[in-house]
């Protein structure tokens, strides 16, 4: 059974391979801690702090491949908006080495800024007309909390992660990963600043892995 | 009646008595008001001073309050400062107190702000969510602390409210230095949680109150902490209190010992009650010295003003002593003044009584012893002169002899009746009599006498009653009548009045003729007396004498109105006999 596997894996991945690198895709489901609320309206969530522990509301994860890759050659620049006195997103992954802007949509002054140990930084005030809008590279994995320290209650966190390969699940824990290398890796979710559940897995191309987590 | 013999000794007596108990009652009641104003006196000041003390507490309690009022108001609004949440959740603790240092500037400006008294911090700390010290990256700024101190600043727990405790220092600056150190929590706006707490330590100079003289400190861990005592002292004391707090258990007391060989009390007070900081006592102690010296002086006080009190009664119950007893002295001497001549008058009275008694039952012995013979002469005259062979000129010198005999009778009646009168036996009917009648019966008499002497009678027309015995009132105007005949002129008159008045009767008898002379006229009342010029009347002096006596006796008298050239008259008064008690009159 196995060895067929094996040429089914590979003839599939001979196949993917033409279109796409023979990437291998992983799907499953994570098991998230239970929340009052569910509905998620424009995928807006809500960074809470409590015991020390920073969570999302509702409680999603972030699920990744572990381990070494190479740096993007191209330059990825994503955002973190601030609009209605909120962040926009609220939980940004990202990958090392990529440049955040924090443009200002709303129509009061922010300041932006974050004392977590990745990355500390200090965008001072600015306006929704000030010009250019700020950025930030992010070249340390870990977690970073954002906040303003004109609104007290605005908060965003960024999970620098090493892996270009990650994945946001929806509130019910279901994930899709694909594209992915083969190699042996690990597969984590982030849960909240204190859980990260992880499984070893091995990818081979072009294979369709189903894994739940923990 | 036994005569007193007290006398002298009573009077001295009742002096010395009276003083005695004057002054003893002044000397116990001045006793009793030294005894409780003592009493009182020391029981109140220990009160007192625990009043002074436990004031002195409560007015730092009142600064401390403002303290932290004004904490509370500082640490919330850390709390707000996102900043200060990003050093303290983000892990980026050593970018917590330079966040801070901008709110916390004005707690740690040495610059004391006048409205905020005792707000300057010597140092601060915060607390991580275990409650253990963040260290500071730049001690100088926060106040250095060593890092036993350091660790002391720790609690158990974060706490949710403010927390007081205090820390020893040892010597800082030369000096020994205890912080008062208050905990104020930083409560998450987001979640309502206590994510850190802030630890700040104020310098605790608990001046000696010069006022009151109380010094005070306080006791940590076993230590008592005064800066005015030394070493030793210090030591030995820290031991009492430390004994006292541990035996009692409650969180305050007093006691008195001995510091530095002077007599102190102690007050101690637990200040941090219910704190998670080790707990500290507030001690003061006040040395008794002073107070006992000064409750010797106000004893002294007391009994000078005590004294003076016995004194000054001593003095005033002298006086009033001797002002009472003076009079009280009089009585006594008047009243056996009196006695003696009450005694006197009664020998007196029983001796006359006694003469009275003989002279009365002498007189009237004589007179029955009179009367007897009198009788029997009468009777042999009497008959001597139905003799048949006398001459007429013999029976005519018979028949004067018989009239003498009645004469001789009349006297002995009369004595006898004075007697009577004299020895108070004589009983007297009081009776109205109608006088009208009497009076118009003596006239009709007088109308028979040979002298031939004209009888006027103005008695108007209303028939007058007076009181009293007819038979005596009769023989009274008789004895006038008889007079105003006797000592009459040839051709005279008598005349006869009769009036009321004021409720007596008034009858005047006048009558022309020889009036009697002034010298005469003191003694014509007296017993036996017969006027001078008048030997050949015929009388026996006992008339007028007689008859003021009856009228006396009757409650009325007889006085000579007057008596001048050819008018002699007398008047006698009765008393008149009201309407209602006039009964129908009868003849006696």
């Amino acid at each position: 059974m196995r060895i067929l596997n094996h040429f089914l894996a590979g003839g599939i991945s001979v196949v993917i391979a033409h279109s796409c690198l023979a990437d291998a895709t992983i799907e499953g489901n994570v098991a998230l801690p239970k929340s009052r609320t569910t509905t998620v309206v424009v995928k807006r969530y809500e960074i809470v702090s409590k015991g020390g522990i920073v969570s999302v509301i509702p409680p999603v994860a972030v699920v990744y491949l572990d381990g070494t890759f190479p740096r993007s050659m191209s330059p990825v620049t994503k955002e973190i908006a601030q609009k209605n006195l909120t962040f926009i997103p609220a939980l940004l992954p990202i990958q090392v080495g990529t440049t955040v802007a924090f443009p200002n949509e709303d129509t009061v002054y922010h300041n932006i800024f974050s004392y977590s140990a990745p990355k500390r930084f200090d965008l001072g005030r600015y306006g929704p007309q000030d010009r250019p809008i700020p950025t930030q590279v992010f070249d340390k994995p870990g977690l970073v909390t954002l906040r303003c320290d004109i609104h007290e209650h605005m908060r965003a966190i960024i999970l620098v992660l090493q892996t270009p390969y990650f994945v946001t699940s929806d509130t019910h824990g279901h994930f899709k990963l694909s594209g992915l290398p083969a190699g042996h890796y690990t597969l984590k979710a982030w849960i909240n600043s204190n859980s990260t559940s992880e499984r070893s897995v091995d990818v081979e191309d072009g294979s369709i892995l189903h894994i739940d987590l923990p | 009646m036994p005569p007193r013999n007290t006398g002298g000794r009573g009077k001295l007596g009742f002096r010395t008595r009276f003083l005695a108990g004057i002054m003893l009652v002044v000397t116990l009641v001045t006793g009793a008001g030294l005894y409780f104003a003592l009493r009182e006196a020391a029981a109140n000041f220990e009160d007192e001073l625990q009043r002074d003390f436990q004031s002195k507490l409560d007015s730092e309690h009142r600064v401390e309050e403002i303290r932290y009022a004004a904490l509370t108001e500082h640490c919330r609004s850390l709390a707000r400062r996102p900043r200060i949440h990003a050093a303290l959740e983000d892990g980026a603790l050593d970018l917590l107190y330079p966040s801070a240092s901008d709110e916390l500037r004005d707690l740690t400006d040495p610059d004391d702000d006048p409205s905020m008294p005792g707000l300057h911090a010597n140092f601060y700390r915060f607390l991580d969510i275990h409650g253990a010290v963040i260290s500071p990256p730049n001690p100088d700024e926060v106040g250095r602390l060593s890092a036993s101190d350091e660790a002391q600043l720790a609690l158990k727990t974060l706490p949710d409210q403010q927390q007081v405790g205090y820390l020893y220092r040892g010597k800082v600056n030369g000096k020994e230095t205890v912080d008062e150190l208050i905990a104020v929590p930083i409560v998450s706006t987001e979640n309502g949680e206590v994510i850190s707490a802030l630890v700040l330590g104020f310098a605790s100079p608990k001046p000696d109150d010069t006022t009151t003289g109380i010094k005070s400190g306080i006791w940590l861990q076993n230590r008592v902490h005064l800066p005015s005592l030394d070493k030793d002292a210090e030591t030995a004391l820290s031991a009492e209190v430390t004994t006292a707090i541990a035996s009692t258990g409650k969180p305050g007391g007093r006691f008195t010992t001995q510091i530095g060989g002077v007599r102190h009390i102690v007050f101690y007070n637990l200040v941090n009650s219910s704190s998670l900081f080790p707990p500290a006592y507030q001690v003061c102690i006040y040395p008794l010295a002073d107070f006992l010296e000064r409750q010797r002086h106000m004893r002294w006080q007391i009994i000078g003003a005590g004294v003076a009190l016995i004194l000054a009664g001593l003095l005033a119950s002298k006086i009033i002593s001797d002002q009472l007893s003076q009079p009280v002295e009089q009585l006594a001497r008047d009243s056996e003044k009196n006695q003696v001549q009450r005694e006197q008058a009664e020998a007196r009275l029983e001796s006359k009584h006694i003469e009275l008694q003989r002279s009365a039952r002498f007189s009237a012995d004589t007179s029955h012893q009179l009367k007897t013979p009198v009788t029997v002469l009468r009777a042999g005259l009497e008959e001597l002169r139905t003799h048949p062979n006398l001459t007429p000129e013999t029976r005519e010198e018979i028949s004067a002899l018989i009239h003498q005999t009645f004469r001789i009778t009349s006297i002995v009646e009369d004595l006898l009746l004075l007697s009577r009168l004299e020895a108070g036996r004589l009983q007297l009917e009081n009776r109205p009599v109608n006088i009208t009648r009497l009076i118009a019966s003596l006239q009709d008499d007088l109308s028979t006498q040979p002298e031939g002497l004209g009888v006027e009678a103005n008695i108007g027309s209303a028939i007058i009653h007076v009181r009293g015995e007819e038979r005596y009132i009769s023989l009274i105007l008789q004895n006038l009548l008889e007079n105003a005949c006797k000592y009459n002129r040839p051709g005279g008159i008598i005349r006869i009045g009769c009036h009321e008045h004021e409720g007596w009767v008034l009858l005047t008898i006048g009558n022309t003729g020889p009036p009697i002379s002034p010298e005469a006229q003191e003694h014509i009342f007296e017993r036996f007396h017969r006027g001078a010029a008048n030997e050949n009347i015929p009388g026996h002096g006992l008339g007028l004498n007689l008859a003021r006596e009856l009228a006396r006796i009757h409650g009325g008298d007889l006085r000579l109105v007057e008596s001048r050239a050819d008018w002699t008259e007398f008047e006698v008064r009765f008393r008149i006999a009201s309407e209602a008690k006039i009964a129908v009159p009868h003849d006696v």
